[in-house]
């Protein structure tokens, strides 16, 4: 058994007097009182010891109380202060006369006739007048009386007193050693090897201690690097771009009609000042116009290159994808990109004018719409989304298009993102001649379902407590 | 996207068969259902799907999927001696207008409202909210044809639909509820478009109104539609969707002649569909027959025209179809999503990172060994946070929001640290000391590059740590630099560094000011450090838009 050397003093010590209290064994070890309630608390824990606490309740004079010992009591008084009988209009002009009449009627040393009052005999000295004196020996309805006249305040106090237990007899009778024990190592001992001649104490593990926030990459940010990592292990690219794009990409690249009203100011940030029309822009105009070399009928009417040079905060990453695309028409393409993206929206718990978006693409001979499905289920899988299902979508520049589900205990099949094969109306204008299967999920999204949030404002101003609060491995995950 | 309300009762007897089974279908067509009510079911179709926009539509659609009809529905136009002329003063204003004549219909109350239905959603969809197309169906048997479209003055008037008097079309433009909603497309106009019978009544003041009228009650027996816009593609598209509604709903189609032009042409439109194509964009090994009957489950008509053809006619409201993958889209949409096997293809290529990206995961990295908590605050700001609260003037390469939606979001900043320090604030409660960073998207000008910030708060956070927390972020870059003093108001005087490397400033730290702590209500000393990392790595050029 394991003990402090001020255990080991106190424990020999009661040796020798079997029953002690703190303050006498205070004396003796030269500790205070309090710290040797403590050692004997930690030996009754390992049962060498028995503390045993007594409360008792002492009652004290007050200032009053001290006064009327010396001078009486105020029917004391009053009645010192007259002879055989006295009107009670005399005796009012008395200091006491108010709580003193009182008190004399009812002790029945006096009676009252006619207006007068009159001594009944030679009065004993009432209980109360006794208590004043020794008020502790007061039987308890009269310490009643005392503490409700004000006469006398009441304390509590505690007695310990510590015996030692048989269990503590024999293990001193073992035999005890009362060596120096050391807390905090210096360098000195370790070199030295004076450790080896050390008692170092044992610590309190039962106490917690002060919470350290370590520095930790956000948790949002964890999750979308968790996405990267996925992605990059699946052999995509990453992609990174610019978030101020020119409507041409934003939009009209993507097929998407001029008078579409997700392209209005309504919907979308639009910037001062004009972007310039990359090389091969005419043949996204005549896609537009009538389909180009395609079988597509494009949308017919006028495009007008004007709204196409508009600066907008790109609405989604697609614009990236595009301009890669165009810049490698060449087969295999497999490239991703998170980024965050824009939309005219107003802040609620739900919806954020800026949010993270993935995206991925893959361009190859073969690739197909069962092959776009097969990513997404990887995807996803690797996310740990176990069940993924396809239902028909819409996208303006994918075709066909398909919106995955994912099921979510609790919550049952989810809608996460949407899916396509990018629209020959968008491919064609570069050379490239491959299928494009595309991917887009919203990241803020799947960080809700993932971290279980109802505000999507706790990601971008977030609580500093909920930041540090966030294990970095969750669920086994990280 | 259009939310379409389909009550049971009327979708149940167009379909032939129970609620529950159309509702289980309905998401494999292509939709989304909204909510599933006592007795009826609210669905967002798709934007491109207008023919789904009407219960008559749905129902169609639903019993091709189930099988239960397949093909394609034909839709016959009997001619009629109804004309239409367009006035030329309209060649500017809304020059173009479809009609048809639907005869022998019998609308109840649910066809009624499927009508308005229908007609609201191509208002939104293909009308670009009446702006591009607009719709008036009227009770033909009130007015006398021929009837004439014409821009006529503002001082024209008439009673238009829900008011008892007549009211001139500038009245109408500035009190008529929807005058009030839709005057804006024409009121700068030289002359408004009406259309007028014979004897003067007027049926339309298009897009705003129809007149009272030609009120459409469950009495109508006959109905002439009038589709005015300023895109004829769009105008028919508009037409044809009505007409072949109205057809399924039990009408029949005349045509109407509009400046010497048969309308509508509800026929078909011919396509080749190439087997291998279709398969070989799909994944699948159909066919030529087998996606025949897929494509008549969507209600084409088809038929193998060769060993690797189908020929295919589109019906006329299928406006979506644009391109042949929007027929292969059907053929998988047909065929059932479910039975489309998920496969990875075996397309090889090596994963790599992004420079601009890997370079952040390395600052994350450094920033949170020094033990630092990353924040992730929004991109777009005011001018207030970056610039007044900062002290710093503003930046005249910053790039204003056109339209803000808040006055919390009207510029894309061009700085870190104010972010930070507003997020000290929003946290002054919690426990310090508080470090946090954030490294991300700045833009200057047109240009998008990268900036690193971190800020700690403590009582004692002085300038010495923001001295040795700079060094060392500065020594794990790799990067040696040189101090000199900062004149930057965001800083205590004298207690601020700007970060010379090969010469050029890439960056401050110090003490924030206590008037900048005053500004962003924050009590307790702050040091603060930002960095341009593209000044640093040059190697990583701007990314421009």
């Amino acid at each position: 058994m394991q003990l402090t050397l001020n255990e080991k003093r106190l424990l020999l010590e009661l040796v020798k007097t079997e029953t002690t209290t703190p303050e006498e064994m205070g004396t003796i070890l030269d500790r205070p009182a309090d710290s040797v309630v403590q050692y004997g608390g930690l030996l009754s824990q390992k049962g060498l010891a028995q503390v045993d606490r007594a409360v008792t309740t002492t009652l004290t004079l007050t200032e009053e109380g001290t006064q009327y010992l010396k001078e009486g009591l105020p029917e004391r008084q009053l009645y010192d202060s007259f002879s055989e009988s006295a009107s009670i209009a005399d005796l009012n002009t008395h200091p006491h006369a108010k709580i003193g009449l009182g008190w004399m009627k009812r002790l029945g040393w006096v009676k009252i006739e006619a207006g007068n009052v009159i001594k009944t005999g030679d009065p004993a000295p009432s209980p109360i007048e006794l208590a004043l004196k020794n008020p502790d020996a007061a039987p308890a309805d009269i310490k009643k009386d005392l503490l409700k006249r004000g006469l006398v305040t009441e304390e509590e106090s505690v007695r310990y007193t510590i015996t030692i237990t048989d269990e503590g007899k024999k293990l001193a009778a073992a035999g005890i050693t009362l060596t120096q024990e050391t807390g905090t190592l210096t360098a000195d001992q370790i070199s030295s090897g004076a450790w080896k001649d050390l008692s170092l104490r044992r610590y309190d593990i039962t106490k917690h201690p002060r919470p350290v926030w370590p520095g930790k990459i956000h948790p949002y940010q964890r999750m979308i690097d968790e996405m990267r990592r996925i992605l990059l292990d699946m052999g995509f690219t990453e992609l990174h771009g610019s978030i101020i794009q020119g409507a041409f990409w934003n939009f009209d690249a993507l097929f998407q009609p001029q008078d579409h009203p997700a392209r209005e100011m309504q919907d979308t940030f639009h910037l001062a000042g004009k972007q310039e029309l990359p090389v091969g822009w005419e043949k996204v105009r005549d896609m537009h116009e009538s389909g180009g070399e395609t079988s597509s009928t494009g949308w017919g009417g006028k495009w007008d290159p004007e709204k196409a040079k508009a600066t907008v905060l790109r609405t989604h990453t697609t614009s990236l994808s595009i301009q890669h695309l165009a810049a490698h028409p060449e087969p295999p393409v497999k490239a991703f990109c998170i980024g965050r993206v824009y939309r005219r929206e107003a802040i609620d718990p739900t919806h954020l004018p800026e949010f993270e978006q993935l995206e991925g693409i893959v361009m190859d001979t073969h690739v197909n719409f069962r092959n776009l499905l097969g990513y997404l289920k990887e995807f996803y899988g690797r996310m740990g989304f176990e069940s993924v299902r396809f239902r028909p979508g819409y996208f303006p520049y994918t075709e066909p298009s398909v919106e995955p589900e994912v099921y979510i205990e609790g919550l049952g099949w989810v809608e996460l993102g949407g899916a396509g094969i990018f629209r020959e109306e968008v491919t064609a204008p570069w050379g490239i001649t491959c299928p494009v299967l595309a991917w887009g999920l919203g990241v803020s999204r799947v960080a809700m379902l993932r971290m279980g949030l109802t505000d999507l404002r706790e990601l971008y101003q977030s609580d500093i407590d909920w930041v540090r609060n966030v294990p970095v491995v969750q669920g086994g995950r990280c | 996207m259009p939310v379409v309300s389909l009550p049971y009762k009327y979708l149940e007897r167009l379909c032939g068969i129970d609620r529950k089974t159309i509702i289980d279908h309905l998401p494999m067509i292509g939709s989304d259902i909204e909510r599933i009510l006592e007795d009826q079911v609210d669905v967002e179709f798709f934007p491109s799907r207008v023919d789904l926009y009407s219960t008559e539509g749905v129902a169609r659609a639903m019993r091709g999927f189930l099988e239960l009809e397949t093909g394609e529905e034909v839709y016959p136009v009997s001619p009629s001696s109804i004309t239409f002329s367009v006035d030329e003063n309209l060649k500017e204003v809304r020059p173009y207008i479809g009609s048809a004549v639907i005869r022998d219909i019998q609308l109840d109350n649910e066809a009624i409202i499927s009508l308005m239905g229908v007609q609201e959603a191509l208002h939104w969809v293909v009308g670009r909210g009446r702006a591009k197309v607009a719709i008036g169906v009227h009770d033909l048997d009130k007015v006398t044809p021929p009837f004439r479209y014409y821009g006529a003055p503002v001082s024209r008037s008439f009673v238009p639909l829900d008011y008892d008097r007549e009211m001139t079309l500038t009245e109408i433009m500035e009190e008529h509820p929807k005058g009030r909603d839709y005057s804006h497309i024409v009121k700068d106009k030289p002359v408004m478009p009406l259309i007028e019978d014979a004897n003067g009544n007027v049926l339309s003041f298009p897009p705003i109104i129809n007149g009272e009228l030609t009120r459409v009650t469950e009495s109508s027996k006959n109905l002439l539609l009038d589709v005015t816009g300023t895109d004829e593609r769009a105008v028919m598209t508009a037409l044809k969707v009505l007409c072949t509604t109205l057809i399924t709903a039990g009408g029949r189609c005349e045509s109407v002649t509009v400046n010497g032009v048969v309308m509508p042409d509800l026929s078909p439109t011919l396509r080749n569909i190439d087997v291998t194509s279709c398969n070989k964009l799909l994944g699948t090994s159909f066919s030529a027959d087998e996606i025949a009957t897929i494509l008549k489950k969507m209600r084409y008509g088809a038929e193998k025209s060769g060993a690797f053809t189908v020929s295919v006619r589109i019906p006329c409201y299928r406006a979506d179809i644009m391109h042949e993958w929007d027929v292969y889209e059907d053929v998988a949409i047909g065929a059932g999503f479910g039975t489309l096997e998920a496969e990875l293809p075996a397309t090889f290529a090596t994963g790599c990172e992004h420079p601009i990206i890997a370079l952040a995961s390395a600052v994350r990295d450094i920033c949170s060994g020094l033990g630092y908590l990353e924040v992730m605050p929004f991109t777009l700001s005011n001018e207030e946070v970056m610039y007044t609260r900062m002290q710093r003037e503003p930046d005249p390469k910053a790039l204003h929001v056109l339209h803000p939606i808040s006055e919390e979001q009207t510029l894309v900043r061009t700085d870190l640290l104010p972010l930070l320090l507003d997020l000290l604030r929003m946290n002054k409660r919690r426990e310090l000391p508080q470090r946090i960073f954030h490294t991300g998207d700045v833009v200057s000008s047109m240009q998008t590059y990268q900036k690193l910030a971190l800020a700690s708060t403590h009582p004692g956070a002085d300038f010495s740590e923001a001295y040795a927390t700079t060094d060392a972020l500065m020594r794990e870059l790799g990067i040696s630099y040189m101090p000199a003093e900062s004149a930057d108001p965001a800083f205590i005087p004298g207690r601020a560094v700007d970060i010379m490397v090969d010469g050029k400033n890439t960056g401050v730290f110090g003490e924030i000011h206590p008037g900048v702590l005053n500004q962003f209500d924050i009590d307790q000393p702050v040091i603060g450090i930002e960095i341009d990392l593209h000044l640093l790595f040059p190697g990583q050029k701007e990314t421009k838009s």
